[in-house]
């Protein structure tokens, strides 16, 4: 890995009136990574995605896109970026598909004409329809076209597999793990449901409340998340250092069952000197581990 | 050759990949100069970021299990037999780690475990 970053923010906020959308936020997407941004709705995902384009104000901090600020050179990151927006609807509602493909084409110099008309057949795009017309999932997939078609280096793609029923979702991943073998991409996906894009992810970022709260490769985050079943003597106590480590725990009689960040080695010793016998260390799903850090217990 | 990635496995894409391959080779479904799937062709079949596939068959190049064919693609070294001592050896160690890992979570010993298992192999050649 060449260690440039084709995203970084740096102390990124952003608010709406009182509303913290973003607070101080150092996001970090390597060049050529899969990055999964986690998080409620309403945790900022999509905040960030339209800082980066420059649709939405940032009150301090910077990004950067491929080195460039967001702000000073909005024309050029664009141009780089294939964007799938949150909503559905379209500014074009009046055109027909083949008329607003025509139009983006015209619009990016990078425009592959030979792969958009691929991808028009793989998306099944009707392209006489009106985009006005468009069920939800057709319009994710028109999207998709005009996202892909200029093979941007960079995708941010903001719930992409919304409104796609399951076997067009699969359909869809499948063909951007084609798209990304053909076309050297950095993809930052926002969704509130991992397990949909799980296999694809090489970095994971949890949002909440507007605050980057874990940002890490997948298999540092399946390594170092995991859960620990342990058995405990009555009236057990876990140790202070482990108490701001844990991220959920449940308890049954002299068993626990506890979710911990940090080494399994570190962590297993500390429990054994504390005086727990750990039974089991298991590796959590990647949206078990990532949702662990939206966890009400987080800093409890 | 098949493909299977376990979600509920906690280990790197890359290294299930890599132990998808070497099992095959085991078994003989991949056998000495057989192509394997392209890096595209398996990124899409398991709907992984391509440079995870890439990352897999570099590190079994560089084991020299498979080796690349310039503008042809990624071939079973020759050198490589169905059912290598060592390869059997490793893949066994493999196993007897997942039954261990699942005696643990259950309280068995070790012991236990060997026990049981041979008991098992005895009343199952007796059947």
């Amino acid at each position: 890995m060449s260690g440039a970053f084709a995203v970084a923010t740096h102390g990124l906020s952003v608010r709406y009136g009182s509303k913290t959308a973003l607070a101080g936020v150092d996001l970090r997407v390597p060049e050529g990574a899969v990055y999964v941004l986690v998080g409620a709705n309403g945790a900022g995902k999509s905040t960030t995605m339209k800082v980066l384009l420059n649709l939405e104000r940032r009150d301090a901090g910077r990004a950067e896109v491929f080195g460039l600020d967001t702000v000073a050179r909005g024309p050029e990151v664009r141009a780089q970026v294939g964007y799938i927006p949150e909503s559905h609807e379209h500014a074009y509602a009046w055109m027909t598909c083949g008329r607003l493909i025509q139009h983006a084409a015209a619009h990016y110099p990078a425009w592959d004409h030979a792969y958009a008309g691929h991808l028009i057949e793989v998306f099944g795009i009707g392209l006489q329809r009106k985009v006005a017309t468009l069920s939800k999932g057709e319009t994710r997939r028109l999207q998709l076209v005009l996202a892909l078609a200029h093979r941007p280096p960079l995708l941010l793609l903001d719930e992409p597999t919304d409104g796609l029923d399951p076997v067009v979702r699969n359909r869809t991943l499948a063909h951007l793990a084609e798209h990304l073998a053909d076309t050297p991409t950095t993809v930052l996906i926002s969704t509130h449901h991992i397990h949909e894009v799980e296999s694809l992810a090489d970095h994971v970022g949890v949002l909440r409340e507007g605050l980057l709260v874990a940002q890490m490769t997948r298999d540092e985050l399946r390594r170092t998340v995991v859960r620990y079943r342990i058995e405990v003597p009555e009236g057990w106590q876990p140790p202070p250092e482990l108490r701001t480590a844990g991220l959920r725990r449940s308890h049954a009689g002299r068993e626990a069952q506890w979710t911990l960040v940090g080494e399994p080695r570190d962590v297993t010793a500390r429990l054994a000197g504390a005086g727990a016998t750990v039974r089991e260390v298991a590796p959590l799903s990647l949206e078990e581990a990532a949702l662990a850090f939206l966890a009400e217990e987080v800093s409890a | 050759m098949l493909v299977n990635l376990d979600p509920n496995d906690g280990r790197p894409l890359y290294l299930q990949i890599m132990d998808e391959v070497r099992r095959a080779i085991v078994v003989g479904t991949l056998r000495a100069e057989d192509p394997l799937p392209s890096v595209r062709e398996l990124a899409a079949e398991l709907v992984v970021n391509p440079r995870t596939v890439s990352q897999a068959y570099q590190e079994l190049e560089r084991e020299g299990i498979v080796y690349v064919r310039r503008g042809q693609g990624t071939f079973v070294s020759p050198s490589v037999r169905r059912g290598g001592g060592e390869r059997r050896r490793n893949l066994a160690r493999e196993v007897a780690k997942r039954a261990l890992l699942e005696a643990r979570r259950n309280g068995l010993d070790t012991e236990e475990l060997v026990m049981a298992i041979q008991k098992l192999a005895a009343e199952e050649e007796d059947k």
